[in-house]
């Protein structure tokens, strides 16, 4: 027994280094990722790339499954986008509320034939509407499979541009995150497949007509932690994945990817559970192994504002499945991991995937129980024991605070200084409970996995209409 | 090396977690001072800045006219960034008059001076800071400096360099990219030097003929998209010669020009072109041919609307609604085609255009036909399917229409 307990504490040990220093590694590298950003933005005068002859049109795909509350500010938001050549289709997913009401009654939606091949896989589509009051806009109604992905797909067949941009219908774009996502594109088009852009927490900031007045970080304590994880996701972790061609995630919320691409894969995997995950990674390995020349960036500055759950049972839901999406990717793609053929996307992000992300939850409980074990039994000296708490709790308020100075350093959208001071209280503040919370719902997730438990329950929402500072 | 090692390991690891607090909690501690430190830095520098700003602009008349002596500003670092900024965005959006006499006020105040001197001189983020000024400026004394800066080793300061003098949209800076990129070959992602060739060569599109016909490769195909964008009637001869192009880039190219030019010139090309075997040429000359608007295309329309590309198929029905006054011949032969996806298309070009009700008027009014056919017709409008028998195309509903070749 105590064997075990000391070949637990030194793996967990070294495991616990082991993750600290990719952490700080991609800190560094995503401090000077985005200097080197911030530079090369100077280069580029937005209104330059809007009036380029060259820029190429965009479909922007909305799924949209009971989302009465947020759709009319959402296509709202999308209609007064900054793009020069636009095609909004949104996606009504069998939806049981009045989202497609809504969406007739706002844009004054007629019946059409608008060009539907079924290239990709979606439940059958019961109609096609086209907005009478902005052409642009094109409603697909289709009956629910129940995903997300499915959504997708059909939006997919109905897309006419070289580029598709996936948003929620719980978000907002801000109005040039368009023109910046697709800065990468226009500068290599023939390299630059997908493009991720950065989605930050939208609950307690101000809207008005579907566009931000004013960001402030939200009151509740629940909230404003989840800014902090989202900022230390996309700042840090995209941003530094990113830099070596290696991001595995582009945001479900906000990505841009060449639509020829994403049909030739046959779209998202319409049964998957971390569609996200699932597409991007599917993209690697359809150009790995085709041996194509290619990137998929991150760009940090356009920026999509979504609703993070406020409540407990919603946001352990969320993270139930996000745990659950990560194993129903990563297991199916088993086969690339350390396969040169699969380049360094097999030999560094998968394994980092399945060793700091999968079993993370895993390896975190299992640690807490045996140190807590050992230090009872006397295996390990106390006073270690609490040395290595301090320095787990130090050192992971180290990196939070460097996303929050990413931020204060590069976009800087949280302008009042009581904001900065919260958000700079709660690097501290979140590694109890929150972390221990959250540990167990990411366990929760596995296990529903494990047993087959794979539905998509739905989270509690506000709506977009009630965004407003409190 | 190994003996830092060896020592690090003696340390054991409760040491090492010891020195790894004190390190994460002065690392805190110095984050936390940067942040707020920066911060009330900042908010210092905006209020200050935004009062000169203020006051600067209550003197912009004084200041653009040159009564308020130029050297007030130009001589404090400080100022001379916020008049410039204020003088570049003033620029950006102001009409023919007013933009005249912003560029007089750049031009004697020495702003634009200091930034060729800066563009040719300095290096790095601020060599790119200048040539992006400098495109700001459209002034045509840049575009040397633009030039020499394509020759840079930086991939981003040629790509400020190439936007910069496609700002300029002059012929000078066209001839500056095509020398360059005649010398140096393709050293810029394709679609920066498309869109600074497109927005430089408008004025005098025949700069690129002699490029496009030197160039090989990649090139070629670039110079050939970029033709077709900017040609003009007066090309038309010279477009001909690229309609049997090896390059398939060039002859869709070659197929976008020719709706520019006089459809007597055009339109037997694009008929050839609209049955090229590859895709995209063809959909370049069914555009064009629904450009041209000529009721001789119809046939190849019609032919292009039974395309295996659904975008090719599109466009033709995008050129066919357009003969507004033959609407019903012209659905009467999408019928008679008997393809699904062709009539498909048809309907949703027709809902597109709003023109769905405009046919169906004309087909109830039409005398061309008997009840049995009319009927037959508005029922396919309605239901969108085609009719399990159709009776072949007649001679007389070709004749009605007017639409042979």
């Amino acid at each position: 027994m105590i064997r075990f307990l000391e070949i637990s504490n030194l793996t967990l040990f070294w495991y616990y280094l082991a993750t600290n220093l990719t952490y700080l590694a991609m800190l560094i590298i995503a401090l000077k990722t985005s200097a080197q950003h911030q530079r090369r933005l100077e280069s580029h005068r937005l209104s330059w790339v809007k009036d380029a002859p060259m820029t190429p049109p965009i479909t922007i795909i909305v799924p949209a499954h009971n989302e009465e509350a947020s759709i009319r500010v959402a296509i709202r938001n999308l209609l007064e986008l900054d793009y020069p050549e636009l095609e909004i289709i949104v996606v009504n997913d069998g939806s049981e509320d009045r989202t497609l009401e809504e969406l007739r009654e706002e844009f004054c939606l007629r019946r059409v034939r608008a060009v539907y091949i079924p290239v990709t896989k979606s439940a059958p589509v019961r109609g096609l509407y086209r907005s009478d009051v902005d052409s642009r806009l094109v409603v697909v109604d289709k009956q629910s499979a129940g995903s997300k992905a499915d959504a997708v797909n059909a939006g997919l067949n109905a897309a006419t541009s070289p580029y598709v941009c996936i948003v929620d219908a719980d978000s907002v774009l801000e109005r040039d995150a368009l023109l910046r996502i697709m800065v990468p594109v226009l500068e290599d088009p023939k390299r630059v497949v997908a493009v991720g852009g950065i989605v930050r927490v939208l609950n307690g900031s101000e809207l008005e007509n579907g566009q931000l007045q004013r960001v402030r970080l939200p009151r509740k304590s629940l909230e404003a932690i989840q800014v902090i994880e989202y900022l230390r996701a996309f700042l840090i972790g995209r941003e530094a994945w990113a830099q070596g061609n290696m991001l595995m995630i582009i945001a479900g919320a906000f990505g841009v990817f060449r639509t020829d691409l994403v049909r030739g894969i046959g779209g998202y995997r319409a049964n998957s559970m971390g569609e996200d995950l699932d597409l991007v990674a599917r993209l690697h390995r359809h150009l790995r192994e085709k041996a194509v020349d290619y990137e998929i960036r991150f760009v940090p500055d356009p920026m999509c504002w979504t609703e993070a759950p406020s409540d407990l049972r919603s946001l352990g839901r969320q993270r139930a499945r996000w745990q659950k999406g990560l194993l129903d990717v990563l297991w199916p793609n088993r086969d690339m991991l350390f396969r040169p053929r699969y380049g360094r996307i097999g030999c560094f992000a998968l394994p980092y995937l399945w060793l700091f992300e999968l079993f993370a939850p895993v390896m975190e409980t299992v640690g807490i129980m045996t140190i807590i074990l050992a230090a009872s039994l006397g295996v390990l000296s106390r006073e270690f024991f609490l040395q290595f708490l301090i320095f787990g709790y130090a050192f992971a308020t180290v990196i939070s605070m460097g996303s929050v100075l990413q931020e204060e350093i590069t976009y800087k959208r949280y302008n009042d200084w009581k904001d900065v001071v919260r958000l700079v209280s709660y690097c501290f503040l979140e590694h109890f409970p929150y972390r221990q919370m959250h540990m167990l719902w990411r366990l929760q997730g596995l296990w529903q996995y494990l047993r087959g438990d794979h539905e998509w329950k739905p989270l509690k929402r506000k709506g977009l209409a009630t965004a407003r500072v409190e | 090396m190994g003996s830092i090692f060896e020592k690090l390991w003696r340390l054991g690891p409760a040491a090492f977690v010891f020195k790894a607090i004190i390190a994460a909690i002065v690392t805190d501690g110095l984050l936390l001072a940067f942040i707020f430190l920066r911060r009330s830095y900042r908010g210092r520098f905006f209020v200050r800045r935004d009062a000169r700003v203020f006051q600067l602009r209550q003197q912009w008349d004084a200041l653009i006219s040159g009564k308020l002596p130029f050297e007030r500003w130009r001589n404090k670092k400080f100022d001379l960034r916020i008049v410039e900024a204020m003088a570049l965005d003033a620029f950006e959006a102001a009409g023919p008059e007013e933009s005249a006499r912003l560029l007089k006020f750049m031009r004697t105040s020495g702003l634009i001076e200091k930034r060729i001197f800066e563009a040719q001189h300095l290096k790095s983020w601020r060599r790119m800071r200048a040539l992006v000024a400098l495109g700001r400026t459209r002034a045509p004394e840049g575009v040397p400096a633009l030039a020499e800066a394509l020759r840079d080793r930086h991939l981003e300061i040629r790509l400020a360099a190439l936007r910069g003098l496609g700002r300029t949209a002059c012929p000078q800076a066209a001839e500056e990219i095509l020398t360059w990129v005649g010398e140096w070959g393709l050293q810029v992602p394709a679609l920066p030097l498309q869109s600074a060739l497109i927005q430089c060569c408008g004025e005098r599109p025949q700069l690129l003929l002699p490029f496009v016909k030197q160039a090989e490769g990649p090139l070629r195909e670039i110079l050939g998209r970029v033709l077709g964008e900017v040609a003009t009637p007066a090309l038309g001869l010279e477009l001909l010669q690229f309609v049997g192009d090896e390059r398939e880039e060039l002859r869709a190219a070659a197929a976008r020009a020719m709706s520019q030019i006089d459809a007597g010139l055009a339109l037997d090309a694009l008929t050839e072109l609209a049955q090229d075997k590859t895709w995209f040429v063809r959909l370049r000359a069914i555009i064009g041919l629904g450009r041209l608007a000529d009721p001789r295309a119809t046939p190849t329309l019609l032919k292009g609307l039974t395309d295996s590309n659904r975008l090719v198929r599109l466009r033709a029905a995008e050129g066919l609604v357009q003969f507004r006054a033959v609407m019903v011949p012209v659905f009467e032969q999408v019928v008679q085609l008997r393809d699904r996806y062709g009539l498909h298309a048809f309907l949703t070009a027709l809902e597109n255009a709003d023109l769905r009700g405009k046919l169906e008027t004309q087909l109830q009014s039409s005398t061309s036909m008997d009840d049995e056919e009319k009927s037959n017709l508005q029922k396919v409008l309605q239901t969108g399917a085609l009719p399990r028998n159709e009776r072949p195309i007649t001679e007389e509903t070709h004749d009605s229409a007017g639409l042979r070749p």
